[in-house]
């Protein structure tokens, strides 16, 4: 992961705060191994310039507009370490589960931001391989039920709140969202996303869909032991049989 | 000491109440007996608030021996013992009173004719004291319910300061913290900033010190106080954050709860201006429409954030505040649109004066 001259890590900076960015700033310039490749204002830009830029260190608020820190690390593909500054003690747990190299306090010192960098270089050398991608189905579960969605689209992030999902179609390795007419894709298994969801409101009605049941305007029997469900904006799909075992309790 | 006796108003009250009595034995002397209407008046009338006296005695019999700890059996054979005693000693008197009568010449057949009825006023003795012995408890049953009362009642005040106390609202910490850590920023940067900065918190801290302890405070000083934290919030979070105000001059004296705002100032920028890349401008509003005053909170927030976290509570405490302190005469509406958030509050429109009738928490 560092094709950069060796000895200096490449950082990013993510703060919403211009104070906040301007202390880390002027921390990190007392440090010649430490070169700052970005500084980002919210999630979105943090998303596009991590995934750009690849670099070894992220420095991560935890709240900032549109996507809060965990978020960012769950649409990044793995590798960065990543150092947490937030005012907040209660993320600590989950900073650490998602393998966070260190967990700062604002506000802090030189010093302490110094030894965080320092463990940082130590598990950057080590090349320790996290495994991110288990990482982000653990943060994951400390946000059940799911509150929204995120997908990547490039460099472009869509967050789509749960309440606005008509429903969820299954499609090979991919599950295709659909809202309103449209339909984004994202690298999920249905099951994961079952089991994820608020299962109030989000049902498996077959082995391809998961329906939000407020979208649905009526059961029609179809054959014997087959139905089908007609959404409000006249979409009709499948109900198994377990599906309409799930269904029933709710209607 | 008896409580009849320790207060003249009562005593009095008491004696009379036994001068029918009085009138009762006149009458008796005369019709059942055969003492004429003088005689009967001048024994009657002394005898009985003799007896008056006596009968307080039971009180302390009462208390020594309160109903429900006592056998009723016991109980019966203690007040008839004592009855007997003292309508014994009442007769004595009665006949000494007589004697005492006879002595002079008008009255010379006096003791003759209250002997015969001897008898009579040691059943109308007995009588009495039983009777001043069930008045005793039932004057005890009274006062220890109005003592249960009072203590419900002193409950529920304890209560209701306990609830008042837990509503009030905090500071938020991470305020304090990510402000420190603004001025540590800051330090470096813009020196004078930062000394400023300093003075701001200051000054806000030692507001809502000050506040917090009183009781209820002038909408002014209250909207002093949002600007100070917001002021202190538009350092940290730059030209995201802006603040407009629409502050009718009447409401600017009504008397409300302080810190009472605090929750939906932090509130604006927690859960709308900070989701919001670009921020956005609070407003904040007040107006005494007649006898009422209302006040606004108004944030945009993004449409897309996450729901159902945090802002509750805040909000929750308000309600909780306004409802112990004012009841049903004060409420909170939450307008949650797509995009933007209004809270109204709704309060009568008190003034300095208008305050006799202090709020719960401060007797």
């Amino acid at each position: 992961m560092k094709e950069n001259q060796p000895g200096s890590l490449r950082a990013v900076i993510v703060d919403d705060e211009e104070l906040a960015r301007a202390i880390l700033r002027e921390y990190l310039s007392a440090r010649s191994d430490i070169e700052i490749v970005a500084e980002c204002a919210n999630g979105f830009a943090a998303v596009k310039a991590i995934s750009e830029l690849k670099p070894d260190l992220l420095l991560l608020d935890v709240q900032m507009p549109k996507l809060n820190g965990f978020e960012v690390l769950e649409l990044i593909e793995p590798g960065p370490a990543v150092i947490f500054t937030t005012a907040y003690d209660q993320y600590a747990l989950r900073a650490f589960e998602v393998h966070a190299v260190d967990y700062l306090l604002k506000p802090f010192s030189a010093e302490r931001l110094g030894r965080a960098l320092d463990l940082a270089g130590q598990r950057l050398a080590q090349a320790e391989n996290m495994p991110v991608a288990d990482l982000v189905q653990d943060v994951r579960r400390h946000n059940k039920p799911l509150e929204r969605i995120l997908i990547r689209d490039g460099p472009k992030v869509h967050v789509i709140p749960a309440e606005k999902i008509d429903y969820f179609e299954a499609q090979d390795d991919y599950v295709s969202i659909k809202t309103g007419g449209k339909g984004h894709l994202k690298q999920e298994t249905l099951a994961n996303l079952e089991d994820l969801l608020d299962q109030g409101r989000f049902i498996r009605i077959h082995r391809s869909y998961i329906l939000n049941i407020e979208r649905l305007a009526r059961l029609e029997l179809y054959a014997k032991d087959s139905r089908v469900a007609i959404l409000l904006d006249g979409t009709r799909l499948p109900v198994s049989r377990s599906g309409y075992a799930r269904l029933k309790p709710l209607l | 000491m008896h409580p009849i006796l320790a207060d003249r108003d009562r005593l009095l009250l008491y004696l009379t109440a036994w001068l029918p009595i009085a009138g009762l034995l006149t009458g008796l002397f005369v019709f059942v007996g055969q003492l004429d209407w003088g005689e009967a008046i001048l024994v009657a009338l002394p005898l009985t608030m003799v007896y008056a006296f006596l009968c307080l005695s039971a009180w302390y019999l009462c208390k020594a021996f309160p109903l429900g700890k006592t056998g009723m059996l016991r109980l019966f054979g203690i007040h008839a013992v004592a009855a007997i005693i003292s309508s014994s000693l009442w007769t004595v008197m009665g006949r000494g009173l007589a004697l005492a009568l006879s002595a002079f010449p008008a009255f010379a057949a006096t003791d003759g004719h209250f002997r015969v009825q001897t008898p009579l006023l040691m059943g109308v003795g007995i009588l009495l004291f039983i009777l001043a012995v069930v008045g005793h408890y039932l004057l005890g049953m009274i006062e220890s319910s109005r003592e249960a009362e009072r203590h419900v009642l002193e409950m529920k005040v304890l209560a209701r300061e306990a609830e008042l106390r837990a509503l009030r609202a905090q500071i938020d910490p991470h305020f304090l913290f990510n402000s420190l850590n603004s001025i540590s920023a800051l330090t470096a940067i813009d020196p004078a900033a930062s000394r400023t900065m300093c003075q701001l918190l200051a000054d806000f801290l030692r507001k809502s010190l000050d506040l917090g302890i009183r009781d209820c405070i002038p909408l002014d000083e209250e909207f002093a106080l949002a600007s100070s934290y917001l002021t202190i919030e538009q350092v940290r979070l730059g030209s995201r954050l802006k603040v407009s105000k629409e502050i009718d001059e009447a409401s600017r004296s009504c008397l409300v709860p302080p810190l009472l705002l605090q929750p939906l100032m932090e509130n604006a920028i927690h859960h709308g201006i900070a989701h919001l890349i670009d921020g956005g401008e609070i407003r904040i509003a007040a107006a005494r429409p007649g006898e009422r005053l209302s006040i606004v909170v108004e944030n945009p927030c993004d449409p897309d954030r996450p729901r159902g976290n945090g802002g509750g509570i805040g909000l929750a405490n308000v309600r909780g505040r306004l409802d112990t302190i004012y009841g049903s005469d004060a409420w909170l509406e939450v307008e949650s649109g797509q995009d933007r958030f209004r809270v109204l509050v709704s309060l009568p429109a008190r003034e300095q004066g208008h305050y006799e009738r202090k709020p719960a928490g401060q007797s």
